[in-house]
């Protein structure tokens, strides 16, 4: 179910009712997860049972990684859970990828290979609890947990719905730990955690859906070419839909595992406000680009074995990273794009570490609407139906079509993106090194009140369409 | 959002601001009743009352109610305003299906149908030739296509929301998605557009209700000729009914061309559908429903009616009504051209029902009670 629906508003009432009265920990902890089977077999009944299999397997093979007397049986119980794990991924996300690019590839040496169409359907946030469970067994074997022996626990800690489809990416590491002593009670937290849910949805349900999602539709399903304003608006307009969406999941899940005692890490901290990729990536969908460094990029090497190895896994991992997304090779343009910009910025680095001129404040803000215009024209990819759609895209907002674009926005579409772009990278940089604890704890309570009331009423207003969030599709 | 380790048993713990949080949230909650309450006053001071939201899931609801034998209506608004499901009832001994869409073209429902197996009843058509022969990818056809969406992928969260949403809807003036959701309320700022922009047109007022069964009920107001509402209502159909300029990427002819191949492949198509709902013993009936004023003539322009809803009949050889063939259907006036008001809905639906059996007492492959050639609308 969805957080903006009113199913899940239910929802959340029960269990939070049930959960604090209920005064066994473990009637808690069994509570939770059934609410969390429960909230994800609302879409799917079969795939709860997808999922409870995978969770299963790797609790199993974590205790048999930790048990194993040789290294060399180790890695193999360590591969048998990679194995699983990813196959299960690649064959419901990335079967029909993989069987249209053999017939592509056949095709290039002459042979004529028709494969199947898998009809499949793709079991909603495959991505985020394979990584959650992954999480696991990655590390047992690096030794940096042991391994539980509740299996209920280990579930709940794959399961745990506020983070279930579309994170943060919660390692088991970081909760297993919460779920050994039941939290006490704690009017602050709840409330503070009411109110990022309530932050959490406003971002969703007023900005994304209501203010920017139209005209990013309408920029990104437009067949013909655009003019370079409306080319520029659906961008700005996607860039920030898809900010306010994610991160609005995330900032809902935060708050909803608050009220219940949990607490899970941020997963984003004013990414538009990045001065560089590196410092984007630190800050954007953070609980993924840490997975990919302490998973991925540091087995291969990281930094460690020169500058031209550690550009080469750099590459590797944000080459992985965009197909984590999605089963396209736009995604992998995306993913491709980020990787050299990464690449670049650390030859930037190397060449201007010494110049003290690019601390000033004027050329930090000119390097951070750099990033962000970066940024913005690598989303052109991950957004674009195809490569020809997003080639159309950039010769637009570049003023490079040979013929004169449509202008298919209007006014007021284009005043709304305007207004919550200027706010959002606004607010993002005056924010940039703080926090919303920070702020909220400086803040008078009248205007705290008043914008809690305010984002509350507005989402009231937009009276729930109910669009699901983007990520839940990755 | 930044956090930071505290220094309780755990390894992580977010930071709590410390404020009088009791207070704080008691407080909002008081204010945003005020706010809701206050919103609430000022819709029903507006003429809003109580209905349901005629949304894609009161759709699905309707079309998972369809049994094999089900009367099933499907067609545009038109059929939505002017046929009463009591009258009908009453007529054949089961209550129809309201299966029509406001702004849609049938023809994916049509195909839905003919695609169910189980299927073998009856199914009266509303065809307004332009939205019935829309292309793909357009507005009517994406309205269709979405509540068929809907239907096949419907999930039991989506339905448990349906039916608390329509909980709330029922007591709540003020939840009306199509005219004062946030998005629809921020669409009424009288903001000017580019000279050059193609912006398509506005899709008139919020201007009817709709019940569990999908019946509708065009207001009040609507029905009052001179009233803003009904001046608002009947000047928006006019662009609305006015073909769009074609696009600028592609040659006028060519897209000409291509619009004229979809138009016969829908032609092709359709005849397919209605002859898999025969085989299985299935009956259509296709209907004309009454249009008045300039909306006559804007049709004709799109479509002519020998060439749509003429065509449509003799390639398919199935019962059809058009209402300006018979006297005791075209009396009536359409307050906005285009729906009748929802007492003479009542009425048309009865004068309508034994045009209605007679046609489904044919043999659906031979009853063609339409006169040979069809006639423009007389009113």
């Amino acid at each position: 179910m969805l957080f903006n629906s009113l199913t899940f508003v239910v929802f959340f009432a029960v269990v939070l009712a049930g959960y604090w009265t209920l005064r066994s920990w473990e009637a808690r902890k069994n509570l939770l997860l059934a609410a969390s089977y429960l909230f994800y077999g609302t879409w799917n009944p079969p795939f709860a049972l997808l999922l409870f299999a995978t969770t299963a397997l790797d609790f199993w093979l974590g205790a048999r990684i930790a048990a194993a007397g040789t290294a060399r049986s180790r890695k193999a119980w360590l591969v048998a859970s990679l194995a699983s794990n990813l196959s299960m991924l690649g064959f419901f996300k990335y079967g029909n990828f993989l069987l249209e690019n053999t017939r592509w590839l056949l095709g290039l040496a002459g042979v004529n290979y028709q494969p199947p169409h898998l009809d499949l359907f793709l079991p909603i946030g495959i991505s985020f609890y394979t990584f959650h469970s992954l999480s696991y067994t990655l590390d047992v074997y690096r030794g940096t947990t042991q391994p539980t022996r509740s299996l209920r626990d280990f579930v709940l800690a794959v399961s745990f719905f506020p983070q279930l489809v579309a994170g943060p990416i919660v390692r088991a590491a970081d909760f297993l730990p919460q779920a050994a002593q039941p939290p006490k009670p704690d009017a602050g937290r709840f409330f503070w955690g009411l109110l990022l849910m309530t932050l959490g949805l406003f971002e969703k349900t007023v900005l994304a859906d209501t203010m920017l999602a139209n005209s990013a539709e309408k920029v990104f399903g437009h067949h013909g070419p655009l003019a370079s304003l409306d080319a520029w608006t659906g961008v700005l307009a996607f860039s920030g839909q898809i900010f306010f969406d994610f991160a609005g999941y995330s900032t809902c899940a935060i708050g909803a595992a608050l009220t219940l005692g949990f607490h899970l890490k941020d997963n984003f901290r004013f990414p538009y406000a990045a001065v560089g990729f590196s410092d984007f990536w630190r800050r954007w969908h953070i609980s993924l680009s840490t997975f990919l460094r302490d998973y991925l990029y540091i087995p291969l090497g990281g930094n460690r074995a020169g500058a031209l190895r550690a550009a080469i896994n750099l590459m590797i991992v944000m080459f992985i990273g965009g197909l984590w997304h999605g089963a396209a090779w736009t995604f992998v343009v995306w993913g491709v794009i980020h990787g050299l910009c990464l690449v670049l910025e650390r030859v930037l680095r190397a060449v201007f570490k010494d110049a003290k001129w690019t601390a000033h404040l004027g050329v930090q803000i000119l390097l951070g609407l750099g990033t962000y215009a970066a940024v913005c024209l690598a989303w052109v990819f991950f957004r674009a139906p195809n490569f020809g759609a997003a080639m159309g895209l950039i010769m637009a907002m570049t003023g490079r079509l040979p013929v004169v674009g449509d202008a298919i926005l209007p006014t007021r579409d284009i005043l709304q993106v305007g207004l919550v772009t200027a706010g959002l990278l606004t607010a993002h940089w005056f924010l940039r090194d703080t926090s919303m604890e920070a702020v909220v704890a400086r803040t008078p309570r009248w205007a705290l009140t008043g914008v809690w009331t305010v984002m509350l009423f507005s989402i009231i207003l937009t009276q729930g369409n109910g669009n699901a969030f983007i990520y839940f599709q990755f | 959002m930044h956090s930071s380790t505290s220094n309780s048993d755990l390894e992580f713990a977010r930071v709590v601001p410390a404020l009088p949080w009791r207070g704080v949230a008691l407080t909002v909650a008081l204010l945003t009743f005020a706010a809701v309450a206050a919103w609430e006053i000022r819709a029903r001071t507006a003429g809003y009352a109580p209905s349901l939201n005629d949304t894609p899931d009161l759709w699905a609801e309707q079309r998972a109610a369809v049994q094999p034998d089900s009367i099933v209506l499907v067609g545009t608004s038109r059929l939505l305003f002017d046929t009463d499901l009591d009258v009908l009832e009453h007529a054949f001994g089961k209550r129809p299906v309201q299966l029509a869409l406001a702004g849609s073209s049938p023809f994916p429902v049509l195909a839905d149908l003919a695609a169910d197996p189980s299927f073998h009843g009856t199914v009266i058509v509303d065809i307004v030739p332009a939205m019935f022969l829309a292309p793909a990818g357009s507005p009517p056809m994406e309205v269709s296509q979405k509540a068929l969406r809907r239907r096949h992928e419907w999930n039991y969260a989506q339905k448990w929301s349906h039916r608390l949403g329509m909980l709330l809807e029922k007591h709540v003036a003020f939840l009306k998605q199509e005219d004062l959701a946030l998005g629809q309320l921020l669409k009424q700022l009288p903001i000017p557009n580019r000279a050059n922009a193609q912006i398509g047109p506005a899709l008139p007022p919020y201007f009817y209700t709709v019940d569990r069964d999908r019946r509708a009920r065009m207001f009040e107001q609507a029905a009052v000729v001179g009233s803003p509402l009904q001046q608002r209502v009947a000047t928006g159909w006019l662009p609305l009914f006015t073909l769009p300029p074609p696009p600028s990427f592609i040659p006028a002819d060519k897209f000409r061309a291509m619009m004229g191949q979809a138009i016969e492949q829908r032609f092709k198509d359709t005849t397919r559908q209605i002859n898999a709902l025969r085989t299985r013993g299935a009956k259509v009936v296709f209907v004309r429903l009454p249009v008045t004023g300039p909306l006559v003539h804007k049709e004709e322009a799109i479509v002519p009616l020998a060439a749509g809803w003429g065509r449509l009949v003799q390639e398919n050889g199935v019962p059809a009504i058009n209402f300006a063939d018979y006297p005791d259907l075209r009396g009536f006036d359409c307050p906005e051209w285009s729906h009748l008001s929802a007492p003479d809905s009542v009425e048309f639906t009865k004068r309508l029902v034994p045009h209605l059996q007679q046609a489904l007492s044919s043999p659906s492959t031979t009853a063609h009670v339409a006169p040979p050639a069809a006639q423009p609308a007389s009113s």
